[in-house]
């Protein structure tokens, strides 16, 4: 079996299990549904407010469900010591890695493309053109999310108090994703500016690639035990 | 175990950086109270300057000297190197809280406003977040090899996310993030005395950075010794903060 093949297994692994018991679908889609909910309710009756907020709300939401969605997928493998099974397979281990990575950004990308269409609905913002660059854009930002948040995840795993750990650790270090994720729709959905949509999905694709790179690069010391 | 170890094992070339730099402490005091000119915009306000710019440029390098120790860490296993890494983390929190305490003292009689979003004060409230988790997850962790590599390894992404967060909070209020990037400064320039009082305070701040840190190392040597891996290595874990 090769690396790529490895990939494949694991990702394929985690979305059936997903598939089969989808508490993490049930979980993320009714959790960012509300978070979309209260904030509506917190930025208050300002109509013109409310669509200038829309692409950070949506990135907010996204953000905190592939955090539950993240924490969950490890718990998932630790219960009858499924992980540890699965460290012993003759595969590089970050290819287990990058199998769990990329089930999660199936998953979120998927969540991205639901609430894009709610969003555009409840904060009334218009979402006429531009739907491939914003597919980009969807995919892009939850490569960068999931790669931090996978990777604390799998670093938190084993603590006490992880569910409050995660957070802490993920979020000042998603910063960049975040910003260039909300600019680049706010260029898409707001101004449909795509020149400039385009130059924040570049910088996107380079903090996805290097946060990618620095965390591949220490996975195996993060699990190892 | 004794306190005769602790008063035995002080080396003197530790107490002359101690007292090397307060001494530089006190004269870059001095110079920036009393030597340095009245500034054209902000006339005595520049005196705030010399401490807090010192105080921001140590603590990043002090970051950058954690995740150094810490990659020899997980390359070499040299329980030492953990012990550097370590204390360099805690300077550079201690440093950090300092910028942002600094920071928003200079910033309310300059700018009005105790908080700007400024990319640099942004930046150093992030690396201090950032740290804190260190610190926290090191709390967490019994086992000095595991909690030692752990440790290492969020440095190592601390590090890697430093330049980034930067380019985020200096684009943060920008629309466009290309036109935003100005290698020149800002135009800004600085008269050569005053420079040169900066330059010594860096140089002060520098001093103060590493007397806490051989103190630190060598403090967490000795914890190393006495704890026989007993105890956690690095107590007080400076959760408190």
């Amino acid at each position: 079996m090769n690396e790529w093949q490895a990939i494949w297994t694991v990702a394929m692994k985690d979305l059936r299990t997903e598939w089969r018991s989808k508490a993490a679908t049930v979980a993320t889609v009714f959790f960012s549904a509300v978070t979309l909910l209260i904030l509506a309710f917190a930025l208050g009756r300002d109509e013109s407010a409310m669509r200038l907020a829309a692409p950070g709300v949506l990135w907010v939401a996204l953000a905190f469900a592939g955090l539950i969605s993240s924490a969950q997928s490890y718990q998932h493998d630790l219960e009858e010591g499924a992980f540890d099974q699965l460290l012993t397979l003759p595969i590089p281990r970050v290819a287990v890695f990058h199998g769990k990575l990329l089930a999660h950004v199936v998953t979120m990308s998927l969540l991205g493309i639901l609430l894009v269409p709610v969003t555009a609905v409840l904060f009334d913002a218009p979402v006429q053109t531009g739907h491939l660059s914003l597919l980009a854009t969807v995919v892009l930002g939850t490569l960068g999310f999931s790669v931090i948040s996978m990777f604390y995840a799998a670093l938190t795993a084993n603590l006490r108090a992880r569910e409050s750990l995660l957070p802490v650790l993920m979020f000042p270090v998603v910063v960049p994703i975040l910003l260039a994720s909300v600019r680049a729709t706010e260029a898409i959905v707001t101004t449909g500016d795509a020149a400039l949509a385009g130059d924040w999905l570049q910088l996107l694709l380079g903090f996805d690639l290097i946060y990618l790179v620095v965390t591949s690069a220490v996975y195996h010391v993060v699990v190892e035990e | 175990m004794t306190t005769t170890v602790q008063s035995a094992g002080r080396p003197a070339w530790l107490n002359a950086l101690a007292f090397a730099a307060v001494a530089a402490s006190l004269f870059g005091a001095y110079l920036g109270l009393r030597v340095s000119p009245v500034d054209v915009n902000q006339g005595d306000l520049i005196r705030v300057m010399y401490a807090h710019v010192a105080v921001a440029w140590v603590s990043f390098a002090a970051v950058a000297v954690s995740a150094v120790a810490g990659i020899v860490y997980l390359w070499r296993d040299r329980p030492i190197a953990d012990v550097v890494s370590v204390a360099a983390a805690e300077g550079a929190l201690l440093f950090g809280a300092l910028t942002i305490v600094g920071g928003m003292t200079y910033s309310k009689p300059t700018l009005g406003t105790f908080w700007t979003w400024d990319a640099k004060l942004t930046l150093t409230a992030l690396m201090v977040a950032l740290l804190v988790g260190v610190f926290v997850v090191r709390g967490l962790i019994a086992d000095p090899v595991r909690r030692g590599r752990v440790s290492a390894v969020i440095m190592l992404i601390v590090l890697a996310s430093l330049p980034l967060n930067y380019l985020a909070a200096e684009w943060f209020r920008t629309l466009h993030p290309a036109k935003a990037i100005d290698l020149t400064g800002g135009g800004v320039t600085i008269e050569p005395v005053m420079l040169n009082i900066l330059l010594f305070n860096v140089v002060a701040a520098g001093l103060v950075f590493a007397w806490l840190l051989f103190e630190r190392i060598r403090l967490g040597m000795q914890e190393q010794q006495d704890g026989d891996g007993q105890a956690p290595s690095a107590p007080a874990e400076a959760v408190h903060v």
